[in-house]
């Protein structure tokens, strides 16, 4: 019996030897010069290959960011702590990066809400929108179940007064929740750093419509348009951003003071 | 014994495909099969460990496992060839092709894990094959594994023309297809029967 386990043992520790040796002999001949930055940033990496960079593996993403210079903001499961220790390998300024996050494109909390019916089924967004779009008027609007919250992995978002509101120190723009809303209110931007401003609504019905169902309800009235020079602009009676020319807005307050419904927000 | 070699490996690949017949290897078939150069990469890396993990534990079985009584050993083994000869696969590609390479990405480790190949070298025990039987069972098998990747991916890039319903984009299709083709691979059936 002990013979058994003897002959058992040094055979597998004999197998394990030989495709070891094996292994080492041929790592050395087919060895691939690598850039020994691409090692450092492994390192600094999480190590887990969770995908969420976009690269299938920690490795191809370290390789992307030395040959083809992407971001290094990507790493999602190491979050700052990891793009910190990036910056320090690569010598970029951490402050250069421009941090994501998550924002709620709609204004109208518990209080101004109208509603046209009751609604008593299950509590999530979900069910109330697929039920003739739940109890409130509004066809885009927000339906406050917070179905966003539940999906939130980082429990960062709270419902105030039936609307959500995003801690912007615990998002990391997983994009979770954008998935979550099944009325597309939530989207994942750059946060700018002057402050971000954004508008607060997704009501794409006729001016005159919107005002019935929502006070603060973009009516499309295009005084954003004027006063940032196409930086704002409307289409499908709903005002929208380019996002990559928010910087050139020189009064962020002055738009926002100036929106008739107050739908535009920071 | 020309004609049962033949048999052998008509019947891996075709008739008893690992992957629409005895659905072994699902993983890199719906990962690594969106195009054709991708899928006759990984086709040709998973034959190529496919023939050489016959052809080694073969060799062990009969040499050591069966010479000192230890058959019990025979999965703990097998993975460990299969891993090794993984590695030096991945060692090769990576040196001389870094385009293949990066395009099976994480497929590649995993056929390490491929069922398909601790499956051939436990049927192969199974069916007591002699030795070159092994080594032809094998190469059938990992044809058999290059076909079907290759199929699927020709489908699949006539597929990026087609309007296909949201719901069953991606992987769903892809099921859909494989099933179709195991199917129509049932076709083949009365041509060995073993």
């Amino acid at each position: 019996m002990s013979n058994a386990v003897l002959i058992s043992i040094i055979s597998m520790a004999g197998l394990g030897l030989f495709f070891a040796t094996l292994l080492a002999v041929i790592n050395q001949k087919l060895k691939v010069e690598e850039d020994p930055l691409i090692e450092r940033i492994m390192e600094a990496l999480p190590g887990v290959n969770c995908g969420a960079c976009g690269f299938a593996s920690c490795h191809q993403y370290a390789e992307a960011i030395v040959n083809d210079k992407v971001t290094i903001m990507s790493c999602r499961a190491g979050g700052e702590s990891v793009s910190g220790r990036l910056s320090e390998i690569l010598g970029v300024k951490a402050g250069e990066a421009i941090k994501e996050l998550a924002f709620v494109h709609c204004g109208a909390d518990e209080s101004k809400r109208k509603k046209k019916a009751s609604y008593t089924g299950i509590k999530s967004c979900v069910a109330a929108h697929n039920i003739l779009g739940g109890e409130i008027l509004c066809e885009y609007g927000c339906l406050g179940y917070g179905d966003c919250v539940t999906a939130c992995p980082f429990a960062a978002i709270k419902m105030v007064n039936g609307l959500p509101r995003i801690d912007r120190e615990k998002c990391t723009a997983c994009g979770r929740c954008v998935i979550a809303c099944p009325r597309n209110l939530i989207s994942v931007k750059r946060m700018e750093q002057g402050g971000s401003i954004y508008v607060a609504c997704k009501n794409q019905s006729k001016g005159a419509e919107t005002r019935k169902v929502c006070p603060v309800g973009c009516i499309a009235c295009g005084i954003c348009q004027k006063l940032t020079n196409g930086v704002f602009y409307v289409e499908n009676n709903l005002a929208r951003t380019h996002n990559e020319r928010l910087s050139e807005i020189p009064d962020k307050e002055e738009i926002m003071r100036k929106c008739p419904v107050k739908c535009i927000t920071k | 014994m020309l004609v049962n070699l033949t048999l052998i490996f008509i019947a891996a690949a075709i008739t008893h495909n690992f992957v629409l017949t005895y659905f072994l290897g699902i993983c890199p078939f719906i990962g690594v099969s969106k195009k054709i150069e991708q899928a006759a990469g990984m086709g040709a890396a998973t034959t190529f460990v496919m023939t050489l993990a016959a052809t080694v534990t073969w060799v062990i079985y009969h040499f050591i496992l069966v010479r000192f009584n230890l058959p019990f050993l025979e999965y703990a083994s097998f993975i460990i060839v299969i891993a090794s000869l993984v590695q030096i696969v991945e060692m090769f590609i990576r040196k001389t092709s870094p385009v293949l390479y990066r395009a099976l990405g994480i497929y590649l480790p995993l056929i390490t894990t491929n069922c398909a190949i601790l499956g051939l070298t436990l049927f192969m025990v199974l069916r007591d094959y002699k030795f070159l039987e092994s080594v032809i069972f094998g190469l059938g098998a990992g044809s058999g594994f290059t076909l079907a990747l290759i199929i699927m991916a020709g489908i699949r890039e006539e597929l990026e023309c087609c309007d296909v319903p949201r719901p069953l984009q991606g992987a769903g299709i892809t099921l859909i297809i494989a099933g179709i083709l195991a199917l129509s691979f049932m076709g083949f059936g009365g041509l060995i029967s073993r």
